[in-house]
């Protein structure tokens, strides 16, 4: 997962992640522990995670 | 009547049900997989955080959005705060708290009669043009004022008192008086949009979530219907709950006069933008379930901790502290570190976790119209309203200002 420009660091996938691979101060970061599963696309408000581009 | 309501943020599901209270049918269309916006709460760490207020109604009980609930009867509690606020002053390399009502209290003696003066004139002579500091401030040259009312514009309106407009203020003064301080609802901000949804839902909702609205349709003029994934929905009126500038993207636009005059206007709205900071603790960091205001700290405008009024809002003995700062610089991390030094001070020797930072501004702000930059509720294609944080009613705070809101919107459809 990538998270773009259009994140304002709301905070919302931090809590949805079921891996707590997402951190968030002024933007958010997704870390190590990411397993891809992509829970976290549909909770974005502005639709700011994307998955990796392959 | 069939009303098709785009968004279920408070603005969306307030007027679905009140829509509903009064026979009507609505369905509603929400893009994400939950539907309240930024009322709702996020569990983290058995905390209830929130996707963005911070647990309190403007209000409290006696405010607007506590009656159309009440009107509703929507299951759901409002506590009022008490002590409403506190403001907290520097005193002896410390600080020292001082009763809201007392703010006038650092004062000459001079400036309070001024001050007097001028709350009274304001009574029977609108304020000219120009901010709220604008209106005092040459009257009244004591940093104190400015440093409080910035305090109180941040926390409330997440602005400062050189951009809230002084008759949006004073009209916001008004309301203090006449609906009284803060209250949170048992539960947090969910419990709100929980008896919301079970309303709409005994009405026959529906609901979709997860379903976004691509397009709204126009017929000669008139919303006729929207395009949600992939399926056509017709309905009587369209209420949408995302801002007017989201809104205008989603229809083709008449070649009229109004229109364009409505495209004009709506370079006027301004989002406000703002920064959370969510601290844990182990013991209580305020001691009471008002508002304390810190004017003299770099960026914080105001702490609450609402477990003083519902401890359920965090683990067993633990406290749930929010600290809120109105965004003054495009340096976002400076920003926050700012803030979190702020608390450093204000909770010196006190053990606190910082649970989370959240930050809103652009498409996804503290308010999508920031106080005084509100459009109405109408739009120049009839049967299409807005409702929300992008068209709040006159003078009221945030979600009071939305209930407001939704309340002229019912008035608009003749309800």
């Amino acid at each position: 997962m990538r998270i773009s420009t259009d994140c304002v660091g709301c905070g919302q996938c931090v809590v949805c992640c079921p891996s707590e691979a997402i951190s968030v101060c002024g933007r958010a970061v997704i870390g190590d522990d990411c397993t891809q599963c992509g829970v976290c696309i549909p909770y974005c408000p502005l639709g700011a995670i994307r998955e990796d581009e392959t | 009547m069939k009303a098709l309501v785009v968004g279920g943020g408070l603005g969306g599901l307030l007027t679905a049900a009140r829509l509903v209270k009064e026979g009507h049918r609505v369905e509603i269309f929400e893009r994400l997989p939950v539907i309240g916006g930024r009322f709702i709460n996020l569990d983290y760490k058995g905390y209830q955080l929130t996707t963005g207020a911070l647990h309190m109604i403007p209000h409290g009980s006696k405010g607007p959005l506590a009656t159309m609930l009440r009107q509703l009867d929507a299951d759901v509690k409002i506590i009022d705060s008490s002590p409403l606020s506190v403001l907290r002053i520097p005193e002896n390399g410390g600080f020292k708290d001082i009763s809201f009502y007392d703010f006038s209290s650092p004062l000459s003696w001079v400036n309070r009669l001024k001050l007097f003066y001028l709350t009274f004139k304001s009574r029977f002579v609108k304020p000219a043009d120009g901010s709220f500091k604008d209106w005092f401030y040459p009257f009244i040259n004591d940093t104190w004022l400015v440093k409080l009312a910035d305090a109180f514009c941040g926390w409330s309106l997440s602005m400062r008192s050189e951009d809230v407009a002084a008759a949006e203020m004073l009209a916001i003064i008004n309301n203090m008086r006449r609906y009284g301080g803060p209250g949170v609802p048992a539960g947090g901000c969910s419990a709100v949009i929980n008896a919301l949804e079970k309303i709409i839902l005994s009405g026959g909702g529906p609901i979709h979530t997860g379903c976004q609205v691509d397009r709204i349709l126009i017929v000669d003029g008139r919303a006729v219907g929207v395009e949600a994934d992939g399926n056509t929905i017709l309905g009587d009126v369209v209420i949408s709950d995302i801002g007017h500038r989201e809104t205008v993207q989603l229809y083709d636009h008449p070649a009229s006069d109004t229109f364009r005059e409505y495209m004009v206007a709506m370079e006027s709205i301004r989002p406000s933008a703002g920064i959370k900071i969510c601290l844990g603790a182990d013991r209580p960091l305020i001691g009471h379930s008002g508002v304390l205001f810190t004017p003299y700290a770099r960026r914080i405008n105001g702490i609450n901790e609402v477990t003083n009024i519902d401890p359920s809002l965090a683990p067993p003995g633990k406290h749930l502290v929010m600290s809120h700062q109105a965004l003054q610089s495009d340096d976002i991390l400076a920003e926050i570190e700012l803030g979190l030094k702020d608390l450093e001070d204000i909770f010196e020797n006190e053990q606190y976790e910082v649970l989370m930072v959240q930050t809103y501004s652009d498409s996804w702000p503290v308010n999508r119209a920031e106080s005084g930059s509100n459009l109405d509720n109408t739009t120049p294609i009839i049967g299409l309203y807005i409702v929300g944080d992008g068209a709040k009613g006159k003078g009221g705070i945030e979600v009071e200002g939305v209930a407001l809101g939704v309340d002229n919107t019912l008035k608009l459809l003749n309800i």
